[in-house]
């Protein structure tokens, strides 16, 4: 089996899974007495039904030799580059991680930061100001013209007084 | 967090006018009073938060207001968060109602209406319902009829499913003797489709609130049979309990406190909006949005919520939404 | 007549020194929040609320409609731009305008969207003036059963996008129908694929999920297959649109327009479904030597048709609000209690009852549509410049733009959960050749469909044959059909006659 086959089915199984989900989730709609023609779980089913179907075909068609070969885009794609992709993935992970306690302007400039990193920047104290300026000042637009809460933390507690 | 003020401030340059020059102001009770809605801009419930601030800045009871916004199903989402971060705090204030009291329940949250201090209720807004211009349906009695011959052929439209149209639907059939799960019941997102679909006769009937069918009534495009309130809300219109029918129920809406707060920072907050509703400026407010004032605080208001909750169970298990 | 002399009254008052202020005012707010992520003309209409205290109603909804259309003009930037549309009816633009920008046609692309904005939002408004009463007379003909089938008529749009494998296209649909699926039912107010996450209760956004798609997953997949030291800057190539973009561009934006009014005059309407009809329209009508531009270097029909059914469906979502008083949308329902704050009730009769205030927002609202083309069509240099940004810089850009349109709304941690693994679901889905287009157009449609069709349902007691003994509900169903095969068997028949 070649790699790109063996790929192929890993995510022709992954489809195959998310059918058997969805219909498990379907199975799980409570049944309700109400007086309806179609019922909540009717579509459900289908579109369960719909995505096993494709999924054994999938599962068929990456059997037979898979399809990622052919593709324009694998023809001498570069590898796997672990390095960006881990740098970007910290890079939203610090999002998540850093929102709710530390607030947007921190979450914002740190995740900016990792991502430029990600693709090949090496100037990380200049990345870390311009993102902190504008970063701040998309903060200041955003709730102080617009009245829309996008995060209060740290930073704006110093700077704008904001509760976090 | 959110100061809405501040973008009228920026962009129209505008100062936010007093609305009655001159009025008498009152004894300021807070500094800063935080109002939580647990809805997005816009709504109902935001609207009675903004009408408390407007009224009492103008009336001169709180100098500045914080507003939060956090939306979602029925409320459910933004009440957890009240409770988690207001727990004690006597100068916060959260704008539920009815909608919640359902939500609560369909959604089996953990948090619930138990875990907030009630002050008041605010506003009540009654339902109305309506059948086409060219229905056959003349009357309440002529409605009831064809309910009782066959529910299933009165598809009746209204807002989501386990909503106050819902529920008044199934009250209905339970008035007749039917079981609230035999009806026909169209749930549409939102009022335009809804109204669409009764203006087009796509359905017999509808339900929903008052104002939202009041101006297709005046204009003779929908046929009112009954309204749902304690007393008329709309002109030659009985309501059900004149037809004999004893069913009282409307969307209110009204504020509560945070958990855990004491009888004294309690009894401030009742005061305050006891206060509130005493000024011309929250009476002009209220005039002006047509809404219906049904002020009602203390052990009213707390026997009134709990009989409303358990109505509204009630109806709720006969659909099959609380099991 | 009487709309000439109604229209002429409109214009006297519009064109006051103070009315042209908050005009210009409106369209420049507008245009600026079309542009932020996650903040739509609801949202601004909403936070200006409060104004109505203050203001007279004719300056206050003066303001509103530059807001509203200004957002429209607004909203096709980010997503030809960025890959990351503001508003649903926008995403079907990005299709084919996020590739014009990668490839040096961010200029064209950008102001054929403008342009075709104000050809739409014309149309739309003239519309909205003379036709409005009796269009929505019509659309109020329009039940559960037509919607059904009209959204039946919409996926067909489906099969313009499956890309090279059916299998794994329609694979994509389903994915798409199936994120549909989650929150509330509402006919039955049952929890689906909840999870038992209070926050997913409202369902997904499919705004939320189309940012996830094209841009998160997009940059996921730049990183994966990223060459250290290689930097690329994205060519910005000629701003203006040449000769032919003018040609390409004209009939699709009539079309688009023409399309997308109706569809806003629907109570059930919408912006996203002509969005739709007119992308495949444009998609089989255009000529065979720019067909293969579509989905590899983006064709400029792709953008100006889809845009102008956006900005027509918009303008067209004004009429059941003005002559019914029917919140149809989000932002007509905010618009309505304005009216309402006023102590003025939308319904039936406020073309009489309010004749003056009525025509002077009608008037405003073309007075607004030129000075957005003109405020717009200069901006198109500065926003393409954005591309030329280093890349390190603009994708992380990219990525903080989507998180605060997605976490500034909502303030749930569990959406950016949503924004992040969709994303990383996308870059699989990118690296095995599995389209995307499908998941966005099976989200919005699924719900839709599956609702209309219970409805329909419920009133028939059961009965299925709704769907080809209501006229107008077969006479759709018969155009999908012609939609599906229609282009087949033409194609066959043009090859016939050459052989």
């Amino acid at each position: 089996m070649r790699d790109t086959q063996r790929s192929d089915l890993g995510a022709a199984v992954f489809v195959l899974v998310l059918g058997l989900v969805a219909a498990w989730q379907a199975a799980v709609i409570p049944t309700t007495p109400l007086y309806a023609q179609v019922g909540p779980k009717a579509i459900p089913y289908l579109i369960a039904a719909g995505l096993i179907a494709l999924g054994i075909g999938l599962v068929a068609a990456a059997l037979r030799g898979g399809w990622s070969h052919d593709l324009e885009d694998m023809q001498g794609a570069p590898r796997t580059n672990w390095r960006a992709l881990s740098l970007l993935l910290a890079g939203l992970l610090a999002n998540i991680a850093l929102i709710v306690p530390f607030g947007f302007t921190v979450a914002a400039t740190v995740q900016f930061t990792l991502v430029a990193a990600a693709f090949g920047s090496t100037a990380h104290a200049r990345n870390v100001v311009i993102a902190f300026i504008v970063s701040l000042g998309a903060y200041a637009l955003f709730v102080k013209a617009l009245g829309v809460n996008i995060g209060a933390g740290v930073i704006e507690a110093l700077v704008f007084g904001d509760p976090g | 967090m959110t100061t809405r003020r501040s973008l009228i401030a920026a962009t129209a340059g505008l100062p936010m006018a007093t609305l009655l020059p001159g009025a008498a102001r009152a004894q300021q009770r807070f500094n800063s009073l935080y109002v939580f809605v647990p809805a997005g801009p816009g709504g109902g419930w935001d609207g009675l938060g903004r009408a408390i601030e407007q009224a009492s800045r103008s009336a001169g009871l709180v100098n500045s207001f914080q507003f939060d916004n956090v939306g979602g199903a029925g409320g459910t989402v933004g009440l957890p968060r009240f409770v988690g971060q207001r727990r004690g705090r006597g100068d916060a204030i959260m704008v539920a109602g009815a909608v919640m009291v359902g939500a609560v329940l369909t959604n089996r949250t953990p948090v619930g209406l138990k875990d907030v201090t009630p002050i008041a209720r605010m506003t009540t807004e009654p339902g109305v319902i309506v059948v086409p211009a060219s229905s056959d349906l003349r009357d309440l009695a002529g409605f009831m009829a064809a309910l009782r011959a066959n529910p299933g052929a009165v598809s009746v439209g209204g807002g989501s499913a386990g909503g106050i149209d819902h529920i008044t639907l199934g009250l209905l059939l339970k008035s007749l003797g039917k079981n609230a799960r035999e009806a026909s019941y169209v749930a549409f997102a939102g009022g335009g489709p809804a109204q669409a679909a009764i203006l087009g006769a796509q359905v017999r009937a509808g339900i929903s609130g008052v104002s939202e069918f009041a101006e297709q009534i005046k204009a003779g495009r929908m046929r009112a049979l009954a309204t749902t309130g304690e007393t008329r809300s709309l002109d030659g219109v009985p309501t059900l309990k004149e037809s004999g029918i004893d069913i009282v129920i409307g969307n209110w809406r009204g504020v509560f406190g945070a958990p855990g707060i004491n009888a004294t920072q309690r009894q401030a907050l009742s005061d305050y909006i006891g206060a509130l509703v005493a000024t011309p400026q929250w009476k002009e407010i209220v005039a002006r949005q047509g809404w219906d004032e049904a002020y009602l605080s203390g052990a009213d208001f707390e026997r009134f919520l709990a009989r409303d909750q358990a109505d509204t169970e009630q109806v709720l298990r006969d659909i099959g939404l609380v099991t | 007549m009487e709309t000439l002399s109604g229209l002429a009254m409109g214009f006297g008052h519009a064109l006051t020194l103070t009315n042209l202020g908050w005009a210009l005012l409106g369209c420049f707010l507008g245009t600026a929040i079309g542009v932020l992520p996650g903040i739509g003309p609801a949202l601004t209409i909403a936070l200006l609320l409060p104004i109505t205290f203050s203001v007279p109603a004719t300056g206050a909804f003066i303001l509103f409609c530059g807001v509203f259309y200004g957002a429209m003009y607004g909203g096709s930037t980010t997503s030809i731009l960025l890959n990351t549309p503001g508003e649903s009816g926008s995403i079907i633009t990005s299709l084919e305008g996020a590739k014009m920008a990668k490839n040096g046609r961010a200029g064209p692309a950008l102001a054929t969207a403008a342009i075709g904005s104000f050809v739409a939002g014309t149309v739309g408004t003239i519309g909205i003036a003379f036709l409005g009463p009796v269009v929505v007379e019509l659309a109020l003909k329009l039940g559960p059963a037509e919607y059904f089938c009209l959204m039946v008529l919409c996926f067909v749009t489906v099969s313009a996008v499956l890309g090279g494998s059916a299998l794994r296209g329609l694979t994509s649909l389903f994915f798409g129908l199936l994120l549909g699926l989650v929150g509330i039912d509402l006919q039955t107010g049952q929890p689906r694929l909840t999870f038992g996450i209070p926050e997913l209760l409202d369902g997904v956004n499919v705004v939320l999920v189309a940012v996830a798609l094209f841009a998160v997953g997009e940059t996921l997949y730049l990183a994966w297959r990223y060459v250290e030291g290689k930097q690329e800057v994205l060519p910005v190539g000629s701003i203006m649109m040449s000769k032919t973009d003018w040609k390409r561009s004209f009939w699709p934006w009539v079309r688009g327009a023409g399309i997308g009014f109706p569809f806003g005059v629907m109570p059930a309407g919408g912006t996203e479904m002509p969005t739709m009809l007119s992308y495949y329209m444009e998609r089989k009508l255009t000529k065979p030597e720019h067909q293969k531009e579509f989905g590899t270097t983006g064709a400029i029909e792709g953008v100006a048709g889809p845009e102008a059914a956006n900005n027509a469906a918009a303008a067209g979502i004004l009429v059941p609000m003005l002559t019914l008083g029917l919140p149809t949308s989000a932002t007509a329902a905010i618009m309505l209690s304005a009216f309402q704050s006023y102590g003025i009730q939308p319904g039936p009769l406020l073309f009489t009852s309010q004749a003056e205030l009525v025509w002077t927002l009608i008037a405003s609202l073309f007075i607004a549509n030129v000075m957005l083309v003109v405020l717009n069509l200069p901006l198109v240099g500065l926003w393409a410049r954005i591309l030329t940004i280093p890349q390190p810089q603009l994708y992380a850009g990219i990525l903080v733009f989507a998180t605060i349109g997605t976490y500034g709304i909502s303030n749930s941690v569990v959406d950016l959960f949503l924004l992040y693994g969709i994303g990383i679901i996308a870059m699989f889905m990118r690296r095995f050749d599995f389209p995307v287009a499908p998941v966005v157009i099976g989200m919005i449609l699924g719900p839709m469909a599956e609702q209309a069709l219970r409805q329909a349902m419920t009133i028939s007691q059961g009965d299925w044959s709704v769907f080809v003994t209501r006229p107008i509900s077969l006479a759709i169903l018969l155009v999908a059909v012609a939609a599906l095969v229609g282009p087949r068997l033409y194609g066959a028949w043009v090859r016939r006659m050459a052989a």
